[in-house]
């Protein structure tokens, strides 16, 4: 166990050490300055604006450390052969995913709190400026959208290590990410066009025997979106959150599975 | 007693795209004796790297066994046993030296007293003291390799596996580490290593196993069977010259 605790504690320093991230950080922080201004140019709801942008700048840069930093913290390990100290030390295949992926995960908590935390500065500004709001703006959905966006986040780390377990490089794994992301996005919406069912417009038994398998194959990232709620100050329906936290339990737990059982069978010549 | 052992181990790769089998090790067997030091050497691709990366159950065997103290190489107490070098290591960029050992003790839960005081030590005699807070991705190639050693006995292990130590040392790293691994001996480790570097195993080896085209050409006593006209070089000269003649 403190084998597996110590490659985390490593790939999280590893991480936060690294120059990409204060890249990330940058922009962000830019975003959310550029969104103070883009809020002016709204007549009304202007703390729904603030907070949409805000919520979306979190999503976006942590997409990118995940991508980029994250996919590189495992592919890297492989690519440059890094592995090979690790595994001849006591640590097992189980635990190294396991442990690169709780690295992972703290670097994500650590920067959606950074991230989440700097976010609170237009949204609690725009309040002031602009008091007569028809929305009721709640911090505690807007909390929880941050919480739902690190767990989003943290489901496509587990995707990342999947993939990074039977891939040679990082840039097959990186693009079979930013694949299952889109996927993972989109498969919510077209499932809802599908049971619409449109008259006049006929849909192939095949195609939607392809989005259903999509829709129960790919994670289904619309779930930890909950940014709508957040900006409109809405309730979540009862239950929505431990079924979120239910979901990306079982989803994130498989996937890690998945890749430790993979990666004891992979050789390393 | 035999502490590493090696039964008819053979391992065959087969190419990624056209699926054809190469044969990089055939029928190895070896037994390693408690507290020996074994020199493996061989010409470029002759299955040194591939043997020792059995040994640390980075690839395992197309067939044939392998045990390290009676026990399977896959085994978590075996690599408590073992102490690894790579060839060419490669670290994490942003770590420093002192972080990279305090990951390896930890990995064999040492407690934090014990890690201190072997990773002084060890950054001393290595002569890494000054450069153990920087991030390794600024050490030189050499620094690197000291490092790797370094982790390589953060745990005092009781079996060294070394890949070429001494490949990237400067001359005066490889006066250190060749003393350091003198001394290792001196302390009655065992430690199997591979080198192409004929006159370090003469002066070091108890043992040295020839490996030519995945096979084992040759087990030479270097204690025993050398003398000033029958060097290593000579043998090993033979033993390729043979090798080439039989392909021919």
């Amino acid at each position: 166990m403190r084998g597996l605790l110590s490659l985390a504690y490593i790939t999280f320093v590893e991480g936060i050490r690294s120059r990409a991230i204060f890249g990330i950080f940058i922009m962000a922080i830019l975003m959310f300055a550029a969104s103070l201004t883009l809020t002016n140019l709204f007549m009304r709801d202007i703390v729904k604006v603030a907070a949409d942008l805000s919520l979306a700048t979190i999503s976006f840069s942590g997409l990118l450390m995940v991508l980029f930093i994250g996919n590189n913290l495992l592919s890297k390990d492989i690519d440059k052969r890094t592995i090979y100290m690790v595994i001849s030390r006591p640590i097992s295949r189980a635990q190294y995913m396991f442990g690169k992926f709780l690295g992972l995960f703290l670097l994500i908590i650590a920067s959606t709190i950074f991230l989440g935390i700097i976010s609170s500065i237009p949204v609690y500004l725009a309040g002031i400026d602009y008091e007569n709001s028809t929305v009721i703006f709640k911090w505690n959905i807007y909390l929880i959208a941050i919480i739902m966006i690190a767990m989003k986040l943290a489901l496509i780390a587990a995707v990342t290590i999947f993939f990074t377990s039977f891939t040679s490089t990082s840039f097959i794994s990186l693009v079979l990410t930013i694949a299952t992301y889109i996927i993972g996005t989109s498969t919510e919406t077209v499932r809802g066009i599908l049971k619409m069912k449109t008259e006049g417009i006929e849909i192939s038994p095949a195609i939607e025997a392809i989005i259903q398998g999509a829709y129960y194959i790919f994670p289904n990232l619309s779930t930890f979106d909950i940014k709508l709620q957040a900006s409109h100050g809405l309730t979540l329906p009862e239950g929505y959150i431990l079924w979120a936290i239910t979901y990306w339990l079982i989803y994130t737990g498989i996937m890690v599975s998945a890749a430790s059982i993979i990666m004891n069978r992979r050789e390393f010549p | 007693m035999a502490i590493i052992e090696m039964d008819s181990l053979t391992k065959v790769y087969k190419k990624e795209f056209t699926r054809k089998k190469v044969c990089a090790l055939n029928d190895l067997s070896l037994k390693i004796k408690e507290g020996e030091v074994f020199g493996f050497l061989g010409p470029n691709g002759a299955g040194k790297s591939t043997t020792i990366k059995m040994l640390i159950d980075l690839i395992r065997p197309t067939s044939g066994h392998l045990s390290i103290a009676g026990r399977k190489v896959s085994d978590m107490s075996v690599k408590r046993l073992i102490g690894y070098l790579p060839e060419n290591p490669y670290f994490y960029d942003h770590l420093s030296a002192k972080e990279l050992l305090k990951f390896g003790g930890r990995s064999c839960d040492m407690d934090s007293a014990l890690i201190k005081s072997r990773s002084d030590s060890l950054l001393d005699q290595l002569e890494l003291t000054e450069a153990m807070k920087r991030p390794l991705r600024s050490y030189s190639k050499g620094m690197v390799q000291r490092a790797g050693l370094a982790l390589a006995l953060i745990h005092d292990p009781q079996i060294l596996i070394l890949d070429e130590p001494m490949s990237g040392l400067d001359p005066m790293g490889r006066i250190k580490v060749f003393n350091l691994i003198l001394k290792l001996k001196g302390e009655g480790k065992t430690i199997f290593f591979s080198s192409h570097i004929l006159h370090d195993i003469e002066r070091l080896c108890d043992r040295a196993a020839m490996l030519i085209n995945g096979r084992l050409s040759r087990l030479v006593d270097v204690q025993k069977e050398l003398s000033k006209e029958d060097t290593l070089e000579a043998i090993f000269m033979e033993e390729v010259g043979k090798s080439e003649g039989i392909r021919e």
